[in-house]
């Protein structure tokens, strides 16, 4: 169905020289057969979607770089065509469905696709009565696109790449921005439409341990120029973006690796390891207290008459459902532009009789969409901004940023930096005056696992006894990995608040997948358990 | 040849619109009802010359990337134009076409100019015999914009875009409170344009009735706040313009 | 009124443009008070009885609005700076003040008014309502998305353009709104030096958006066309420049020369089809199906029907 044949691509400088000392793709070879579903995976830069791209034409007419070898799809060697040449065999969907909308119309949108490939009415009929029933979206034709939740418009997104009769089907993390449920959903279809249908499916996604155990096959992408396609068992010689499952099948010399929850569990009850318990940063001097605090929008209470003391040295999870009330507690917290009643206090007084300056002094936050304080055009420019704007020795920011993500060309452009990099950019030119409070909102949106080990280390390099770390989080990973103490939110209450040995165990609602896996009380995370 | 051609119908339809704009300056016959008939003909003829000049731009060589960076920057600008609209004399449609097309090249910004105001109309609820009108005039700016020379030094690159700015500024401007004149003045005051006068006291008048109408305050306040916001923002705009040029592989010719 | 036939739901709304456009030029002919009082209370009466429940069924408010003022704006103007210098029957006298500009003739503002003047005042703001209030109609009554769905295939790329940007306008306000708020935690700037800091975050989004957006279009076969052999290419493009050639000879010769009405319409005809026969031109290089057509019915034919017909009973005369 799908060969790759010495297929080789490197990027290009503006200059015509290859921009990476070896080719992103070097030398690939690579047959794929009808109806396969493959997980396509491999660390942040590896090279996943350029893959990707270069199965559906995107790469290089639309990314550039140059390409050698060949690329056959369904028998006909389509190398370095247009995208337009493959789109009637190839479908591709993207990560964000809301993005990638031309149309409002569910109809419309679905059609797309075949009304520029000139497919005639008739066909298009058929393909749209056949494609809609199995995706289970018929009643949704009529709808705009924007009344649809993120699986109903991830699933139009499917409908609409394969509505021309496509037979190969390219998806770049399109469970990303899902929830369990959505996602669930997504996946079912897909493997439906392997099964029964004979497409053939290649899914990359950093999200692994949702996917994995609906796959049959995984393609490695190494970050060398190299792929391996396997059974996914002999797969994971390589930890670096493992999901907690495999990295502790790594870990515990499991042969073969197991990939569902309840395997792994049977294996772990057979022959359990001992394990160091948890032992949370003491809390230092009291640095923030809340007293009755409650925010109300419109008819919602979304924050109830909180009350909450936050220690220094400490990292403290604010967790809880999407609208629990954690985003809201961050900013009532910051205090700006929101209308909050009750008390937020710290050791120079009640906030809301600061000074709207020194209150940015004291309390620091990072929003959930960091780059959006990005406006300048280097790292230098930001660099300098920050350390005149907080009246801080030049040089500051820059320091800190260097301790955070090490040393990085300072005539970058901000956008061009990793999410991670960025994360860590605006960490610093909002600690260069060392606030005693830092809240971070959602902050490992869309950062891979390696990103987010990064992310946990630098968090860790900032605790100081007279700094008390706030996170509002869903992702209970990275919140086992980091935190100290967890506060649970549900409606605007708080509902529980607990060390985090305790809020993540395996009986709580939080369990992480290696308290699900253990089943042992007080085991979390991986590195409590000695090899 | 053809890109020859093609030119010569733009600038044939650039001064046919020109005349559409400003007919009460030429008119010779003094009948009202052979004016209303010049003034009701051109309502209509004003939107087919704008749809060939926009076929003139954009049909055959628009690709994906250019025709989604130029959505994003009508909505981009539609809603910074809303945003500006009901403070008087605050213009602020302006300085991102002058900007989008100084990088993107004239047929880019022409379409950028009158899609924006199209955009703009659709979503308040702006749209009368004047819109054909609007967007052919900011489109215009957009295709001058094009035009201006691209210099090394950045102080000269921002003096160059400045003064287009104001120039352009105030001559929309005159071109849009030309065309409401016979509407709004009509016939038969001190103000009104006279059928067959010689051009210069017909524009005599014109000149009294923008003064008079406050045309001249709205023409300086737009000028005003281009200048303005090219000056704040295009250093950083035209970077982020320019390194959305290298990713879509646009760039005016 | 989901059943009336003529409801904006189920019509075409290239209808309702048809009719305003009749409507309006009908109504730029005419000097009879009477019948451009009779298109703007039929426009108004025509969205209250076939709008929708859409958002931009509400926007004859403003229109009706404009109109009023408009009308208001004109009989002022005219009383203000009014060109008569001592009608022999005035109906209104008023103190008269005399000013100068500096440049020009000096001004005489306010004196005396006659009927004759006065009234023609009323009737050409009359004149600029009724345009405004059918163009109004159809702004009302035409869904501006489903309209998109029907321009002509030269304007193809154009109209996704606009069409995408009307889906992200609405996301755009949404980002500028969460930047806004943002840009708070890092000290915010005042005015118009805030715009930056606030433009460029959504801006550099939204390019990144735009370029996802175009990955989408082109693998799902956006760019696909026939060849178009040179000759073809050249002679669209040469009955181009003669369209608008003709056209500006037209407008030309209309002001210029109004007694010359025969070549004047021969010649804007022309123009007018060599335009159509251009446009044609332009979009035949697409192989693109349209799956989901627009649907002309027959209250489509009647309206159009109607509003054609009086445009002709206009230009010969009989009802102006």
């Amino acid at each position: 169905m799908l060969s790759l044949r010495d297929l080789t691509f490197s990027f290009l400088k503006p200059d015509g020289t290859p921009a990476t000392e070896s080719p992103t793709l070097n030398r690939v070879n690579l047959d794929i057969d009808q109806g396969k579903f493959i997980l396509v995976c491999g660390p942040t830069g590896s090279g996943k979607s350029t893959l990707l791209k270069v199965i559906n034409g995107l790469a290089p007419s639309f990314t550039g770089g140059a390409i050698s070898g060949e690329v056959i799809i369904d028998g006909k060697n389509l190398t370095g065509r247009a995208p337009h040449e493959f789109a009637s065999l190839v479908g591709f969907v993207n990560q964000q469905p809301e993005g990638s909308f031309v149309a409002d119309r569910v109809l419309d949108e679905i059609v797309y696709g075949a009304e520029q490939l000139g497919v005639d009415e008739a066909t298009i009929s058929k393909n749209l009565a056949e494609i809609t029933a199995i995706l289970d979206i018929e009643d949704l034709l009529q709808r705009n696109l924007d009344s649809l939740s993120g699986g109903q418009q991830q699933r139009v997104a499917i409908a609409a790449a394969l509505i021309a009769g496509q037979k190969i089907l390219l998806l770049d993390e399109p469970t990303s921005a899902l929830d369990q449920q959505g996602a669930g959903k997504v996946l079912a279809v897909l493997k439906k439409l392997t099964q029964e249908h004979g497409v053939t499916v290649l899914l990359a996604e950093h999200r692994i341990s949702r996917v994995i155990s609906a796959v049959d096959e995984l393609l490695v992408v190494n970050g060398d120029g190299s792929v391996s396609l396997g059974p996914v068992e002999d797969q994971f010689k390589d930890a670096r973006f493992a999901p907690p499952i495999i990295e502790l099948g790594l870990k515990l010399g499991w042969q073969p690796l197991e990939v569902t929850a309840e395997n792994a569990n049977k294996r772990w009850q057979e022959k359990p390891k001992t394990f160091t318990p948890i032992n949370p940063n003491p809390a230092a001097e009291k640095l923030l207290t809340l007293d009755q605090l409650s925010v109300k929008f419109a008819d919602l209470l979304a924050l109830d008459e909180t009350n909450l003391e936050f220690f220094g040295n400490q990292i403290t999870a604010v967790m809880g459902d999407n609208g629990s009330g954690k985003t809201t507690l961050c900013w009532a917290i910051q205090g700006l532009g929101q209308k909050t009643t009750g008390r937020v206090s710290m050791q120079e007084g009640e906030t809301a009789d600061l000074a709207k300056a020194s209150r940015l002094d004291l309390i620091a936050m990072v929003p959930q969409r960091a780059a959006d304080l990005l406006f300048l055009n280097s790292l230098a420019e930001e660099f300098s901004e920050s350390d005149s704007f907080s009246q801080q020795p030049q040089g500051t920011t820059a320091n800190l940023f260097q301790k955070l993500a090490g040393r990085i060309d300072s005539s970058m452009h901000p956008r061009d930096l990793s999410a991670g990099q960025q994360l860590a950019l605006v960490l610093s030119i909002q600690l260069a005056k060392s606030a005693k409070v830092l809240l971070l909102d959602e902050p490992t949106r869309g950062l891979d696992y390696a990103a987010k080990r990064a992310l946990a280390k630098q968090l860790k390099q900032l605790i100081e006894p007279n700094r008390s770390i706030i996170l509002a989080s869903h992702d209970v990973e990275f919140v086992a990995l980091v935190a100290d103490r967890v506060i649970l939110l549900k409606n605007g209450k708080v509902v529980s608040d607990q060390i985090v040995g305790k809020a993540l165990n395996y009986s709580s609602p939080l369990a992480s997948q290696l308290a699900q896996i253990s089943q042992t009380e007080g085991l979390i995370r991986l590195d409590q358990v000695s090899a | 040849m053809k890109l020859l051609i093609s030119r010569l119908s733009i600038a044939v339809a650039g001064l046919a619109s020109v005349l559409m704009f400003t007919w009460p300056l030429f008119i010779t016959s003094k009948i009202a009802s052979e004016a209303a008939l010049a003034q009701a003909v051109f309502i209509v003829l004003m939107p087919l010359v704008l749809i060939l000049v926009l076929v003139e731009f954009s049909s055959g060589d628009i690709g994906a990337k250019q025709l989604a960076l130029l959505g994003v920057l009508i909505a981009l600008n539609a809603v910074i134009r809303m945003l500006g609209a009901g403070t008087a004399g605050i213009e602020t449609a302006f300085f991102l076409v002058i900007l989008g097309a100084f990088v993107f090249g004239s047929g880019f910004g022409f379409i950028l100019g009158a899609s924006s105001i199209f955009v703009s109309a659709l979503l308040t609820g702006g749209i009368g015999p004047w819109l054909p009108f609007q967007m052919m005039g900011v489109g215009l700016v957009g295709l001058g914009a094009g035009l201006i020379p691209k210099f090394t030094r950045s102080w000269q690159q921002k003096t160059s875009l400045v003064v287009y700015a104001v120039i352009s500024s105030f001559v929309y401007g005159s071109l849009m409170t030309m065309w409401n004149w016979p509407f709004l003045a009509g016939t038969g005051t001190q103000l009104s344009y006279v059928a067959g006068d010689p051009i210069i006291s017909n524009l005599t008048r014109f000149f009294q009735y923008e003064l008079i109408t406050g045309g001249f305050f709205w023409d300086f306040g737009r000028a005003l706040t281009t200048s303005v916001l090219i000056l704040l923002t295009s250093q950083s705009l035209l970077a982020t313009l320019n390194r959305a040029a290298s990713k879509a592989g646009v760039r005016r010719g | 009124m989901k059943n009336n036939p003529f409801n904006a739901q189920n019509t075409n709304p290239a209808t309702w443009w048809l009719v305003g456009i009749c409507l309006a030029v009908l109504a730029s002919l005419t000097t009879s008070a009477l019948l451009l009082l009779f298109i703007a209370v039929g426009s108004m009466l025509i969205v209250l009885l076939c709008r929708d429940q859409s958002s931009w069924s509400k926007s004859i408010k403003f229109y009706l609005l404009l109109a009023i003022a408009v009308v208001l704006i004109r009989v002022i103007f005219r009383i203000i700076f009014n060109l008569e210098t001592a009608p022999s029957n005035p109906i209104l006298v008023l103190p008269s003040l005399e000013i100068s500009l500096g440049f020009g003739s000096s001004l005489r503002l306010f004196g005396a008014i006659s009927a004759t003047s006065l009234m023609a005042a009323i009737t050409d703001g009359l004149r600029l309502a009724a345009i405004i209030l059918s163009m109004g109609m159809a702004n009302s009554l035409a869904n501006p998305r489903k309209l998109l769905r029907q321009t002509p295939g030269a304007l193809y790329e154009i109209a996704t353009a606009i069409s995408i940007a009307i889906n992200l306008a609405p996301q755009l306000i949404s980002s500028l709104n969460r930047v806004r708020r943002a840009r708070k935690l890092r000290g915010e700037s005042k005015g118009l030096r805030a715009l930056p800091g606030l433009v460029i975050p959504v801006l550099e989004d939204t390019i990144d958006q735009s370029m996802a957006l175009a990955a989408s279009m082109a693998a799902r076969g956006f760019g696909r066309r026939s060849e178009a052999s040179s000759l073809r290419i050249g002679a669209t493009r040469f009955t181009g420049l003669t369209a608008t050639t003709l056209l500006a000879l037209g407008a030309t010769l209309l002001l210029i020369s109004p007694q010359n009405q025969a070549l004047d319409l021969i010649l804007l005809l022309s123009g007018l089809s060599a335009s159509v026969i251009y446009i044609r031109l332009s979009a035949l290089g697409a192989s693109r199906t349209r799956f989901v057509k627009a649907k002309w019915r027959y209250p489509d034919f009647l309206l159009i029907g109607v509003s054609v017909s009086l445009l002709i009973l206009g230009f010969s005369g009989v009802i102006l």
